[in-house]
């Protein structure tokens, strides 16, 4: 599950960390288009590199190494497959004639990789709070605003419970790690019961206490928190412009022109 | 002997804040009911403690207190019940919880932002308060739980003890008249409880809040109390000051943990040691102890 380390938010102050998230999720998207609307290998590599300075400004460059790492299996798996399915399938719409069939397998994993990427500074410098409030800020019904911070609140929660379970039934003398792929998947049926079972009383409980604390009064519901929008979100969002006119203008009359690197890699 | 003590207790009916009347109460599904007949008269400011045994329905009434009962849970009730002023089953929780704050037993349940101060404010933001007064307010209310220092931190990283601190200023922040709280000690550590009884105590004191402690450790909680409430199957027993009822011969017999030092004044008279007051707690004890050997020296 390391692949999903690095979209773990750790509470750290850095310039990204302060960005607001809409003009981050902003930037998440830009990245995405580009990174969809090129296949040659060039373009994407210069899109994983512009995304580096975040990682060292943001300071987190542990967790997302972390997070590459955890990609890494999946990546070679897209390598892979690319590379059969293309060798077999060579008639393939997309395949661009220019470019070898190495070049583009090796496009196909760096696409994914920036994905990742963005996707891991996305969360690795949110925190889900502010996520949540960007949210509301966004105009999306407060119930489900509320639903995604309480979500993330219980999650440690709910992990230290099923691992208390799991303690429990195993002093009980359920051994989990014997039997075959099936059977070990069925030995977990002991532990998902109590486990949704306590998660049905938890949430019972605190339905009571959030309409002790007046749930549903007003429809004009106010907030501790606000989110302004600073001068740095203005420039990354100028900055996300910025990249998708140039990748626009590249793509419509320049794509032909896009040099291909195998040449350089075998020399 | 239970009814002397039921009619020794008068209070004003118009300094009261809370007022039921043959109340009664069954759980949906439920074959008996929870709550029989309970006819109770709390003051304003008053700070009372209920007890008894396990399943006796303390917490079928701190539901009634601020309205999840009838409107949260359905089921059959009966009776009147009246708190700050308004009859609970034609308000809805929302206008109630401005008057009565409601604190549960497992503090974590109870809390669901992920700062504290965002907690604390949940209620205010409900209710739609501007968001400098709500500043102030969340504010104020962390500066007298004493966890103003906590105020940035995620619930889940902190203590029981300080879970349940953070519980009581959520409350506290949307300023009730009555707060209610339902074994709020129970998930801490002695020291933990002792620090959420100063706690409400001061607000007690200080803020003139009235108190309903549900509680079992009464050593500790006793000392504060004006008034104490006895419940056993559903039914109130004992209701009166807090000697009254820690001396009592059936407060023994259901169950009720008595404090130590009521227990040692017992344990004396039936020795033939006459103290001059019923003590409560260890302090008390000591003085009234100390007073009657000198006099025996002297």
């Amino acid at each position: 599950m390391s692949v999903f380390e690095g979209f773990r938010f750790r509470r750290v102050l850095s310039p990204i960390h302060q960005l607001d998230p809409r003009a981050k999720f902003f930037y998440v998207c830009t990245v995405f288009v580009i990174a969809v609307m090129f296949n040659q290998l060039m373009p994407l590599i210069l899109l994983f590199l512009i995304q580096l300075p975040f990682v060292l400004a943001a300071g987190v460059q542990k967790e997302w190494i972390r997070s590459m790492k955890g990609a890494s299996f999946l990546a070679l798996m897209i390598f892979l497959f690319n590379f059969l399915f293309t060798y077999f399938y060579r008639e393939y719409p997309t395949f661009p004639p220019s470019s070898s069939l190495m070049e583009y397998s090796l496009a196909m994993t760096l696409r994914f990789i920036v994905l990742v990427e963005s996707f891991s500074i996305f969360f690795l410098t949110t925190s889900p709070d502010r996520l949540g409030l960007a949210l509301e800020q966004s105009h999306i019904p407060y119930e489900f605003c509320f639903a995604f911070t309480t979500a993330v609140r219980f999650v440690p929660v709910l992990a230290e419970e099923a691992q208390t379970i799991m303690d429990a039934q195993k002093a009980r003398g359920l051994e989990l790690e014997r039997g075959n792929f099936i059977k070990r998947i069925r030995n977990y049926i002991p532990i998902l019961i109590p486990l949704i079972v306590s998660a049905i009383r938890r949430s019972l409980e605190l339905a009571e206490a959030m309409e002790s604390r007046a749930w549903g009064a007003t429809n004009k519901r106010t907030n501790l928190y606000v989110l302004k929008i600073a001068r740095g979100d203005y420039i990354l969002a100028i900055i996300s412009i910025g990249m998708l006119v140039l990748a626009v203008y590249v793509w419509l009359f320049m794509r032909e022109q896009i040099p291909s690197l195998i040449p350089w890699i075998t020399g | 002997m239970d009814d002397i003590l039921c009619e020794s207790r008068t209070v004003n009916k118009t300094l009261a804040i809370i007022n039921t009347l043959d109340l009664k109460y069954t759980y949906p599904g439920g074959t008996a009911p929870s709550l029989v007949d309970v006819s109770l008269t709390i003051g304003k400011g008053d700070y009372v403690i209920l007890t008894g045994p396990s399943g006796c329905g303390k917490t079928t009434l701190c539901r009634c207190l601020n309205g999840l009962i009838p409107h949260f849970y359905s089921g059959k009730l009966e009776g009147e019940i009246e708190v700050a002023s308004l009859m609970v089953p034609e308000h809805s929780i929302y206008e109630l919880a401005r008057h009565v704050g409601l604190v549960f037993q497992n503090p974590e349940n109870q809390l669901f932002a992920l700062s504290v101060e965002k907690d604390v404010a949940f209620g205010l933001e409900n209710l739609g308060m501007p968001r400098e007064d709500m500043r102030a307010r969340v504010d104020w209310a962390l500066q007298m739980t004493g966890i103003y220092d906590l105020r940035e931190r995620a619930p889940h990283e902190l203590s029981g003890g300080q879970q349940q601190r953070v519980a009581i200023a959520c409350v506290l922040a949307m300023k009730p008249d009555i707060m209610v709280l339902d074994e709020p000690t129970s998930f801490l550590d002695p020291l933990g409880a002792q620090k959420i009884f100063e706690v409400i105590g001061d607000l007690n004191k200080k803020l003139g809040i009235t108190v309903i402690l549900v509680e079992h450790r009464l050593d500790l909680a006793s000392e504060y109390a004006n008034h104490v409430i006895v419940m056993d199957e559903g039914k109130v027993v004992l209701d009166g000051k807090p000697l009254d009822v820690f001396d009592s011969e059936s407060a023994r017999l259901i169950g009720v943990g008595i404090p130590k030092a009521t227990r040692l004044y017992q344990a004396l008279r039936q020795g033939g040691v006459h103290l001059d007051r019923v003590p409560v707690n260890s302090q008390e004890a000591t003085l009234l102890l100390q007073e009657v050997l000198t006099r025996d020296r002297g």
